[in-house]
């Protein structure tokens, strides 16, 4: 290092400077690690070493990040970065000036500023304006770089900069009112000298690092207080305004999550808060961008994740001043480069889908308002609060509150943004402005109180007095129904349905790559054809519950009361015909829906109540005793499910005749259902073996009739402690078990959900007896061991029993972890919790798989 | 023009006055006794919808006639010189909220992320830091600047002790919402429209950013 040897002779320090200076690149060469070299250093160390082109410059290594503070390590310094740089300070016609900056060990918040502007006096700031060809820009960082030298190097008073700085708005006299403020208060002027200025610099860095502010913030963060930080001097190569400028990039586009290099290009001097809406699209680099895109595509195959570059752009030329993997990139893009690496071999299909958590696939399929191509696109505004919404437009507080006290939704049209709309926004289910971007009052209002909101529509008008909003040549009243989508601004005319997004394409390929990986199947409880479709498109291997209570309720409740409260035989057995021929249809419809894939159909298991007429409302005294007579004090834990169906012996010869009957209609036009028809609430395998000699007798009813011998499994619910428990007699009637963990977490704790969730959960998990809820999260140690005792006996009856979980614990990522671990056959979950469950399945394939490789080692 | 109440107005005691500037600035009052706002709503300067009082046109109109200092004096120079130093830290404070609501993608920030959160928390710091000359200058408001330092302060020391709702909640005197009511009273202080506001910070913002 001839170029800092020169200065060595004339100082007298105990270190050698050219220790102390590390050029950007040989920092790994040199030995030196992230606690020396500062997360900068370490990430321009990679770029050198992926031969991509970076800012010339160099790092103070923490341990020596002081030596700065001399002029003559800030000389050696300057002149090693002239040499990296081919240029020289004070050069008229290729003018440079340096940048210093500051780096830790790891990412870190409250760094100090960068200051970026020295090596520049007030002689030579015309010279280098004349060479931009602009000047505010120059100016503005300049100020800066003086502000904070002069309050942290060379303890001018805060106050009297800060009015220094009021009274000169304009950049260029607030550089002369700062200096002339230094002069006046400091014990020496500030230095023409850019080494001098450069050791001031690195002063004023290490003074920010040190004040007390610095320490609060590195106690919140937990991190040590006497955390050191690398310096680093980089080049700043001031060029002409057409030419030149900096910008940042990221490899991704956030929506679409394909690589496409996303960013923006700023000409003139580097900033570190550019002014918004003054960048221009990358494009518009020309002929760099395509080294760019090379520099992103280089740094997402070396680093595995998409990544973020701040770039500066030289005579044309461009070079890398930062590069990192994107701490939170979009989750869109995250999935794509996940199935782009393993589409390229650089990753294997199983990192590819341990990358993606069951969470982020639930995020992935947030609710969004369901388009048919149909609706009427009014505006396109900012995406300003996520979420979707759909209500009556209003135009004040005033009206909001109005119509949100009767229960109408409302989308508060706000004109203006003050606090008198404050009160209208808490009341409306969204917020919808004209003016003011996505950090506006109104925004910020919006999100803080958790409303979807769409700002800066244009062209929209809101005329309060006539109650009007105009946009552009519509007009809408107030009342009106509109949908908007905080996700993409957009807003509808009328009322749209909100529900939850299909996968997107990339995340469908490694959704597909988890199930082969995984060895858990994935069903859908789903009650009608719809939610069977529903299911079926978002992966669901079939149906795991089936409820047939809506089978008797709505329009057809008149017929269930019949035959509950029937006077005699005769009327009873007309009801039951009538039902019969009504769920015959349903069946067909959801048999057609389900395919050649499983479906479980559990007979009716409704409480007898929801059947039975209000009081005061039978049709005669009579049935009005006959009511009275059923009701129940607890009907939860009363005449349900397939005790119901031993009282009322048709009940059940009914539903499975209709349902056999539907199946060979379905056979005849060549699909063919695995059926699985399961009796619920049993407790004792007594109720069992009766149920299931109904649905037989019905089986052979339907043979004689049709001729055809409908092919199915007979099965039970597991829902009560005593039904797990005598696992292995109840299996000795069954061919399946599905557990249902709803009702078997109520039962074996005792809780009754609703009014446990209203007034003891919340208080227990304070106090930390739960960590979640039992009806969320499966409990491994009761309800689970329970599961597990039951899985043990019925396999020592029935080894090939097929075993399954019904309940909401299907899809949560970590009972199905659970469930897989217990080697049940499959989770039943509704049917958008389905993707989910598929990559929770997979994860935990590859986890066990990876524990036992481990142990196997 | 004015309404029977508006016209009353300079007969009003000073507490009435006081009140309906209070409730004018917040927009809304919630939980507050019926005692309050009963003087108000008796001189129709305030309507109770539900659980919330709020101000009506008449009230807006008082509001902005008692707050408003005369065109041209000295006192309005030197509002306004601190008003516009007041504008571009404006916008740096709803940035500031932004991006402790979202990520820079425009997802929900779910305060994972110590880093970016402490980050957001440092440009806050910067925010306040840039205000304190400003509120300073800005001592010549006819009702002061006190009480904006002092509500500042409390809803920034809330958040340090983890309500983080005190930043941005509009249910509570977070430092945005009591921000908020600072920049309605300088409005009307000055008689400034919001179109105006609008754009002079727009070009304040793009003259002055370092």
């Amino acid at each position: 290092m001839s170029i800092t040897d020169r200065h060595s002779g004339a100082l007298a320090q105990t270190y050698t400077p050219s220790h102390a200076l590390v050029p950007y690149g040989q920092g790994r060469i040199r030995g030196l690690d992230a606690g020396e070299l500062g997360t900068h250093g370490i990430a321009m160390d990679r770029l050198v070493a992926l031969g991509l082109p970076v800012v010339p410059g160099l790092t103070v290594p923490a341990g020596s990040a002081a030596s700065l503070c001399e002029p003559g390590t800030a000389r050696a310094a300057l002149e090693l970065v002239e040499q990296l740089s081919g240029r020289r300070i004070g050069d008229r016609s290729r003018p440079l000036v340096l940048r210093l900056s500051a780096s830790a060990s790891t990412e870190v918040a409250g760094l100090p500023p960068d200051l970026a502007c020295i090596g520049i006096t007030p002689a030579d700031a015309d010279g280098i304006r004349a060479v931009i060809g602009r000047d505010d820009v120059l100016y503005e960082v300049w100020a800066a770089t003086v502000r904070m030298i002069a309050e942290y190097a060379l303890d001018v008073p805060a106050p009297e900069l800060d009015d220094a700085s009021l009274d000169a708005p304009d950049p260029r006299a607030r550089v002369d009112a700062l200096l002339s403020t230094v002069a006046r208060h400091a014990e020496r002027p500030y230095p023409d000298d850019p080494a001098e200025q450069l050791a001031l610099a690195a002063r004023a860095v290490l003074g920010r690092w040190a004040s007390p502010r610095a320490r609060r913030s590195r106690k919140a963060q937990r991190l040590p207080a006497e955390l050191g930080i690398a310096l680093h001097v980089q080049a700043v190569r001031i060029g002409p305004w057409d030419h030149s400028g900096f910008g940042t990039a990221v490899s991704r586009h956030p929506d679409s999550g394909r690589f496409s290099p996303q960013g923006s290009f700023f000409r003139g001097v580097r900033r570190s808060a550019p002014p918004p809406r003054t960048g221009e699209p990358l494009e518009k680099l020309g002929g760099s961008s395509a080294l760019l895109e090379h520099s992103l595509l280089t740094l997402e195959r070396h680093l595995h994740a998409p990544v973020t570059v701040d770039f500066e752009v030289r005579d044309g030329e461009i070079s890398l001043l930062a590069a990192s993997a994107q701490s939170r990139p979009p989750l869109r893009a995250a999935v794509c480069l996940a199935a782009d690496l393993a589409g390229d071999g650089a990753l294997d299909r199983e990192e590819a889908v341990r990358r993606i958590s069951p969470a982020q696939v639930q995020e992935l399929l947030h609710p969004q308002l369901r388009l048919t191509g149909g609706e009427q696109l009014l505006v396109k505004g900012l995406p300003a609060s996520p979420g979707a919404a759909t209500g009556a437009i209003v135009l004040s507080s005033e009206r909001a509150l109005e119509l949100a006290a009767d229960g109408t939704q409302v989308v508060l049209v706000a004109h203006e943004t003050t606090p008198a709309d404050v009160p209208g926004m808490l009341a409306a289910v969204a917020v919808l402005t004209g003016s003011g971007g996505i950090a506006s009052h109104a925004a910020v209002v919006a999100r803080g109180a958790g409303k979807p909101a769409v700002c800066g529509a244009e062209g929209l008008r809101a005329d309060r007095a006539a109650g009007t909003v105009r946009i552009g040549d519509r007009v809408l009243r107030e009342g009106d129904p509109v949908s908007l989508d905080g996700r993409t601004g957009a807003v509808y005319a009328g009322t749209l349905s909100i529900s939850v997004a299909g996968p997107p394409p990339e995340l469908s390929t490694l959704l597909e790559w988890a199930d082969d990986m995984r060895r858990l199947g994935v069903r859908a409880n789903a009650d009608t054809a719809a939610e069977v479709s529903t299911a079926v498109a978002l992966g669901a291997g079939g149906v795991g519950l089936c409820r047939t209570e809506h089978q008797f309720l709505g329009d057809r409740l008149p017929l269930i009361r019949r035959v509950i409260l029937a006077a005699d035989a005769a009327a009873r057995d007309e009801a039951l015909s009538a039902l019969e021929q009504a769920q015959h249809e349903d069946f067909k419809a959801l048999l057609t829906a389900v395919g050649d894939r499983p479906v479980t159909v559990r007979l009716l298991d409704a409480p007898l109540h929801e059947f039975l007429p209000a009081a005061g409302e039978a049709q005669d005294a009579a049935e009005e005793q006959r009511a009275a007579a059923l009701r129940e004090a607890n009907p939860m834990l009363g005449l349900r499910g397939v005790r119901l169906a031993l009282l009322h012996e048709r009940l059940y010869p009914a539903q499975a005749e209709a349902l056999f009957t539907a199946w060979a209609d379905v056979a005849a036009t060549g699909v063919r259902p695995e059926l699985e028809v399961m009796i619920p609430l049993v407790s004792l395998p007594e109720e069992l073996a009766a149920a299931a000699a109904y649905v037989r007798g019905a089986a052979d009813a339907v043979a004689a009739r049709t001729g055809v011998q409908v092919p199915y499994r007979l099965g039970t619910m597991i829902e009560t402690p005593r039904a797990a428990l005598l696992a292995g007699e109840l299996a000795e009637h069954a061919e399946f078990f599905s557990f249902g963990t709803n009702d078997l977490t109520q039962l074996t704790y005792g809780f009754s959900r609703d009014d446990v969730e209203r007034q003891v959960l919340a208080s227990y998990q304070e106090r930390g007896f739960l960590t979640a809820s039992p009806f969320a999260r499966l409990d491994p140690h009761g309800v689970g061991a329970l599961i597990a005792l039951a899985v043990e006996r019925a396999r020592s009856v029935r080894p090939d029993i097929k075993l399954g979980v019904c309940g909401e614990h299907g899809g949560d990522p970590e009972s199905i972890a659970f469930c897989d671990e217990l080697g049940l056959d499959y989770v039943s979950c509704s049917a958008h919790r389905v993707p989910v469950a598929r990559m929770a399945a997979a994860h935990s394939a590859v986890r066990e798989q990876r524990d036992e490789s481990g142990s196997a080692r | 023009m004015q309404s029977a109440a508006v016209g009353r107005m300079d007969a009003l005691d000073e507490n009435l006055t006081e009140a309906v500037v209070d409730l004018v600035l917040r927009g809304m009052w919630r939980g507050r006794p019926e005692s309050d706002h009963r003087p108000l709503v008796d001189a129709g300067l305030a309507m109770v919808k539900g659980p919330m009082v709020l101000p009506t046109e008449p009230a807006r109109a008082a509001a902005a006639r008692i707050l408003r200092i005369s065109a041209g004096s000295e006192q309005e120079q030197r509002i306004t010189a601190a008003y516009e130093a007041f504008l571009p830290v404006n916008r740096t404070l709803r940035e500031v909220c932004t991006a402790w609501q979202c990520r820079p993608d425009g997802t929900v920030n779910d305060h994972s992320d110590s880093v970016y959160d402490a980050g957001v928390r440092e440009s806050l710091e910067d925010v306040h830091e840039a205000i304190q000359p400003v509120l300073r200058r800005l001592d010549g408001l006819p009702s002061g600047s006190g009480r904006y330092v002092t509500d500042l302060e409390e809803a920034l020391d809330r958040f340090d002790d983890g309500a983080v709702e005190w930043l941005a909640s509009p249910l509570c005197d977070s430092y945005h919402t009591v921000w908020m009511r600072l920049h309605q009273e300088l409005l009307l202080v000055l008689g400034i429209s919001r179109a105006q506001d609008e754009a002079l910070e727009e070009e304040l913002v793009n003259r002055s950013r370092g």
